[in-house]
């Protein structure tokens, strides 16, 4: 066993129906690290985290979270165990408040003073959200559901977090607001697996890298390595932010 | 002037039990996603349970109708475990229904008939409880069946209401209903949840077979009318918008009452459907509902 390491999946082989997408991935996070996982559209990233976060099981290969086998368990279960899977931000529950789309994330906290914590903590992080508690979910911006999401995977106190493109779809500035507060919550002692595409950014805020392209790791690296990677190598990573990135940079 | 607002008071009634009963199958459908066509057949259970809780132990009718809404509820969850959900697991689960899960519906309500028939026979029973001595609101003399149904349909769509929005096991159900994938990622148990959903439809479905029963009789065929018309109820309002049920119903109960009293009551069938034609022309997402699915 390995008691470095917060999550290590083994040859995971899974996809949907009878279509394989993922064909062997292998991949670890050390406790209190943030790791990157890197790869453009199509390339399996969602499947291997709904593997992960127990929305599909895989067809084979394991899961260890923790020292103990999570493969194959109901989603709510690893949940339990202290797993989240951030959504996106367009994955918050439009018609409800702010703060029972927080309350959602405390589900498998039943204690009056649990949940009470958690928001005062979410609050914490974006003060944003505690001004908008009241509204319907529905009026926030792309920024502040972002900020929700990861709000919301919060507060069931989880040992790490799983992170699904927390910039999609975001304007820069905002990503930088996400991203500081990715990184306060990991200093504060949260494991994550943040799935980029925006693979400059992502790669500064986390320490290792993976790269996973037609359902394989493809590289892997420390993260500071893999930035002052040559330019084709980045350009597997999907394309122009990288490539652009690459010119400016001396 | 007083003859009018009998109707409308027998209509709100009657509105009131094909509100109970909507809320149920709208219920259903936005937390399984799927039209419960036995859901007439959960009424006439709920009614003939609420009978035999009444025959055995001569409760007084609150209890009977606190019991009857249990019990029911437990079968209804024993229906949606046993048959329901290994037939929707073959189609991947409650999101992808389709047919099959119509057909299972039809096939359950013709099954739980003459389940019914086996046990209770074909004769109608009176339901020999009385709601007691008629109420008086200033110069109007009510009956007090048709104010205790509104009272009591008022008290039950109100708790429901504090269920869904102030527990945590209500905003689960929201949850479930919105978006089971993401329910899941909250850490919430989606099956136990679903039963949750089917248990209190059921419940609220005998809830309104018990009411009915002392001014009507129970017998083994009454849960078709009553599907039909909480099914209107239901589109009225906007499929799987509870508070759109609730108005729906009591829409489809006045328009039936003053029709029938207005214009003759051998048709009085057709008026809530004539209103569903209308309100479905002039909004196809019905009162309350929405045509994309965003709902919890």
């Amino acid at each position: 066993m390995d008691v470095a390491s917060m999550l290590v999946a083994r040859d995971i082989v899974g996809g949907y129906g009878s279509v394989q997408i993922l064909n062997g991935v292998s991949l670890k996070v050390a406790r209190g690290q943030i790791v990157a996982l890197l790869g453009g559209n199509g390339t399996g990233k969602s499947t291997l985290l709904k593997a992960l976060s127990g929305l599909i099981k895989p067809w084979s290969g394991s899961i260890e979270f923790d020292g103990e086998r999570i493969d194959g368990l109901r989603p709510d279960r690893i949940v339990r165990r202290g797993l989240v899977q951030v959504t996106q931000g367009k994955e918050a529950y439009p018609a409800m408040t702010v703060e029972e789309n927080l309350l959602l994330g405390a589900h498998v906290k039943p204690e009056r003073a649990v949940r009470a914590r958690g928001l005062e903590r979410a609050y914490g992080y974006f003060p944003i959200l505690k001004e908008r508690r009241r509204q319907q979910t529905g009026t926030l911006s792309g920024g502040q559901l972002q900020m929700l999401c990861i709000a919301r995977g919060l507060m069931s106190e989880p040992k790490m977090m799983l992170l699904d493109e927390p910039s999609a779809a975001l304007a820069p500035q905002v990503v930088l607001d996400i991203f500081r507060a990715i990184s306060r919550i990991c200093r504060e002692g949260m494991t994550l697996l943040v799935v980029e595409q925006n693979v400059r950014m992502a790669l500064l805020l986390a320490e290792y890298g993976y790269v996973i392209k037609d359902g394989v790791i493809h590289i892997e690296g420390a993260a500071e390595q893999m930035i002052n990677d040559d330019a084709v190598r980045l350009s597997y990573l999907g394309g122009t932010v990288a490539g652009r990135d690459r010119k400016v940079a001396p | 002037m007083n003859y009018f607002i009998d109707l409308v008071i027998v209509g709100l009634s009657l509105g009131m039990i094909y509100g109970l009963v909507a809320i149920g199958i709208s219920l259903i459908y936005s937390g399984l996603d799927v039209v419960h066509f036995a859901h007439g057949e959960i009424y006439m259970l709920g009614a003939y349970i609420g009978l035999m809780i009444y025959n055995t132990f001569h409760l007084p009718l609150p209890l009977v109708l606190v019991g009857s809404m249990v019990l029911t509820g437990l079968v209804g969850v024993a229906i949606e475990r046993v048959f329901y959900r290994r037939i929707l697991r073959g189609g991947g689960g409650y999101t992808v229904s389709g047919m099959a899960m119509v057909i299972c519906g039809f096939g359950m309500s013709i099954v739980l008939q003459n389940v019914a028939f086996l046990i209770w026979g074909p004769r109608a029973m009176p339901f020999p409880v009385t709601y007691g001595m008629p109420v008086e609101l200033g110069t109007i003399t009510l009956p007090a069946a048709y104010v205790w149904i509104v009272v009591a349909a008022l008290l039950l769509m109100a708790a429901l209401h504090l269920f869904l929005k102030k527990t945590r096991l209500g905003l689960a159900v929201r949850a479930v209903a919105g978006n089971k994938e993401i329910a899941y990622l909250m850490g919430i148990n989606v099956p136990l949840t679903i039963s949750v959903i089917f248990g209190v439809a059921c419940a609220l479905g005998a809830a309104a077979g018990v009411l009915v029963g002392p001014i009507n009789y129970v017998q083994v065929l009454m849960g078709l009318g009553i599907l039909i018309k909480a099914f209107a109820a239901a589109v009225i309002g906007g499929f799987g918008s509870l508070p759109g049920a609730v108005l729906g119903g009591l829409l489809v109960g006045v328009v039936e009452s003053l029709g029938a009293g207005y214009l003759s009551g051998s048709y009085k069938d057709i008026y809530a459907f004539i209103m569903m034609i209308i309100v479905l022309m002039v909004r196809p997402a019905g009162l309350f509902g929405v045509l994309a699915k965003v709902k919890a």
